[in-house]
């Protein structure tokens, strides 16, 4: 009889120790992103712990599922997605298979990023099949606009403060400290793509109207005819008459596309290619969300520069 | 190793061993008519179904992209028996090998011409096994137990069309007829099947446990067994593997696939050798 006490206590201690193996402190918190992730430990502090899903060096549209992931998603306390159908191909799956109650869209520890940011390309009035690829919810690389950076990180933090109110103080600190720390970044990232205001790029994928905008830059043309749709000839032909006539030099690509037709275009044009990183962690450089910029920025502008200067 | 893990991934083990059973058999019957790339190329013609829908304006998810896509399945089925009818000396697995390729590349086409939902739409026709849900669980093996029921009701006269169909059509039977039935029932399960598992995955489930089983034996019953038990095992061991090594599932599966079917050939001069000291390997080599 003692025995079996003694046994179902060790099991039920077990059982505990378990279903709890990361202790009771800190709130989990798992993003799409690392961009999402570096937003939510500026703002958590130690008082979360943090996990992307996706790394920065893939495609976010198309990710391959792991079983972690679904391990991941089960135990969060608190889900941060892009949204915008970003992740529409793989993310509802996981919510779904994670059966994880607190964390499904809708519920309160589901935090679509994108909801207080400033979205482009949204199609204004009636959506027709003439107007071509039109995304229904607007462009969702927007967070690479450092603006939209800060409000996704007031998003986090009045998310965190709903669910853990007694670090309300706290995450807000955090807040103000990263708020001030992007500013500061921000007066030198104007500062140092000033001097290319009006530029005219063309870009692989459109990932990157939120960042051109942000630094003045236009973006006149793209290597895919359509997102998700390989280079036609055509198309391709089509821009590089476009460029010549205009005289654009630069291409920026994703780090997660074929090279050959932007630098044959760059070829044709006497133009260069240029990989960006879309995300933190997409280069090694990039390692939180105001690194992402400084690498970006700092490339950009160099590369720029040289062109400028044949 | 945290077990907890594999509270998740029953649906997708499930699923797995579902696949598993019917392919394993069909693969018997593709291994042995010599249409090893049937399967791919159905699959894509089922996509080009699907695609056409959705360039036609159906949403995702739409019933009519379902109904478009097994049409077209239907449509290659019968393209393919009717292949196997003429008497022309085009191998049909040139055919095969064609209508895979320009139907991979009319699927191109018609996502460039369509607006929306391209970038999504090859989410939608190639799936990952790892994102299974139970209700495509339950409908799957629903739809594929009443494909093995018919399979198994006609189960002599499908064989003996695909080992020596010259011989059923001398008896006055129409080998197009059954072709088709073949071919289109083949077509059900392989467009189902890539939906959920993907392309990768769903061919190997096809052939590497009846190539495997042709390293170990010569009849079909021990064969299908031998098949059937690699099919589990893989699926259960790769399932595990993926998950210890945190690696995507279908591609694990798949490698896990290969290692299992070079173990198996190394192995095979003692299986071998053993059944021949026994007197079974001629018994059944004569059957053949």
């Amino acid at each position: 009889m003692r025995l079996l006490t003694r046994t179902l206590m060790v099991a039920a201690l077990v059982t505990v120790a378990l279903a709890r193996p990361q202790g009771f402190a800190a709130l989990k918190v798992v993003t799409t992103t690392e961009d999402l992730a570096s937003l939510a430990r500026e703002v958590g502090g130690d008082k979360v712990q943090v996990d992307a899903l996706a790394k920065g060096y893939q495609d976010p549209h198309f990710v391959d599922p792991k079983p972690s992931f679904i391990l991941q998603v089960s135990r969060a306390d608190l889900l941060i997605a892009v949204g915008r159908e970003l992740e529409i191909g793989w993310l509802p799956p996981l919510i779904t298979s994670s059966r994880n109650a607190k964390i499904q869209p809708g519920a309160s520890g589901y935090l679509d990023a994108s909801q207080n940011v400033r979205i482009l390309e949204i199609p204004s009035g009636q959506i027709t099949r003439a107007m071509g690829d039109v995304h229904p919810s607007g462009n969702p690389h927007y967070w690479l606009d450092p603006d939209n950076g800060r409000k996704i990180a007031a998003s986090i933090r009045d998310k965190l403060s709903e669910m853990s109110p007694n670090d309300k103080a706290y995450f807000a600190q955090r807040y103000n400290d990263f708020d001030q720390k992007l500013a500061e970044a921000q007066k030198r990232w104007d500062a140092t793509m000033a001097p290319f205001k009006g530029t005219k790029i063309v870009t692989y994928h459109r990932s990157w109207p939120n960042f051109m905008e942000r630094f003045g830059l236009d973006v006149m043309g793209y290597v895919e005819p359509k997102p998700g749709i390989p280079p036609s000839p055509s198309h391709t032909l089509e821009l590089i008459a476009e460029m010549k006539r205009l005289g654009v030099k630069l291409i920026v690509v994703e780090p997660y596309f074929d090279l050959k037709t932007p630098q044959a275009i760059a070829n044709q044009v006497g133009g260069k290619v240029l990989i960006l990183a879309p995300s933190v962690g997409g280069e090694k450089e990039a390692t939180d969300y105001i690194h992402l910029f400084d690498y970006d920025v700092n490339l950009l502008a160099s590369t720029l520069k040289q062109l400028g200067g044949k | 190793m945290d077990w907890t893990i594999f509270q998740f991934l029953v649906a997708p083990i499930v699923a797995s061993l579902i696949i598993a059973g019917i392919h394993a058999y069909l693969g018997l019957h593709v291994v042995e008519r010599g249409v090893i790339f049937v399967d791919l190329s159905l699959a894509q013609i089922a996509s080009l179904g699907a695609a056409i829908a959705v360039w036609y304006g159906y949403e995702a998810g739409a019933p009519a992209i379902y109904w478009m896509s097994l049409a077209f399945t239907l449509l290659g089925a019968f393209v393919f028996a009717m292949i196997k009818g003429q008497d022309a000396h085009i191998p049909q697995e040139a055919i095969i090998g064609i209508s895979y390729a320009v139907a991979s590349a009319a699927v191109i086409l018609t996502m460039s011409k369509a607006s929306g939902e391209a970038e999504h739409l090859k989410d939608m026709l190639v799936g990952n096994i790892l994102s299974v849900q139970w209700p495509e669980v339950w409908l799957t093996g629903a739809i594929y137990l009443a494909i093995g029921i018919f399979h198994w009701v006609f189960r002599k006269r499908f064989l003996e069309i695909s080992i020596d169909a010259k011989a059923v059509a001398a008896r006055g039977i129409s080998v197009r007829f059954w072709d088709f039935l073949f071919y289109a029932s083949f077509g059900l399960v392989v467009t189902r099947s890539v939906a959920i598992a993907g392309v990768l995955l769903v061919f190997c489930y096809l052939i590497v446990p009846s190539v495997g089983a042709m390293l170990w034996a010569t009849r079909i019953g021990p064969r299908l067994a031998i098949g059937w038990v690699m099919g589990v095992l893989v699926s259960i061991l790769g399932m595990y593997f993926s998950v210890v090594l945190d690696l995507p599932t279908g591609a694990t599966i798949v490698c896990t696939f290969g290692v299992a079917l070079i173990v198996m050939a190394l192995l095979r001069p003692l299986v071998v050798r053993r059944a021949a000291q026994s007197g079974v390997i001629q018994a059944h080599g004569a059957v053949r």
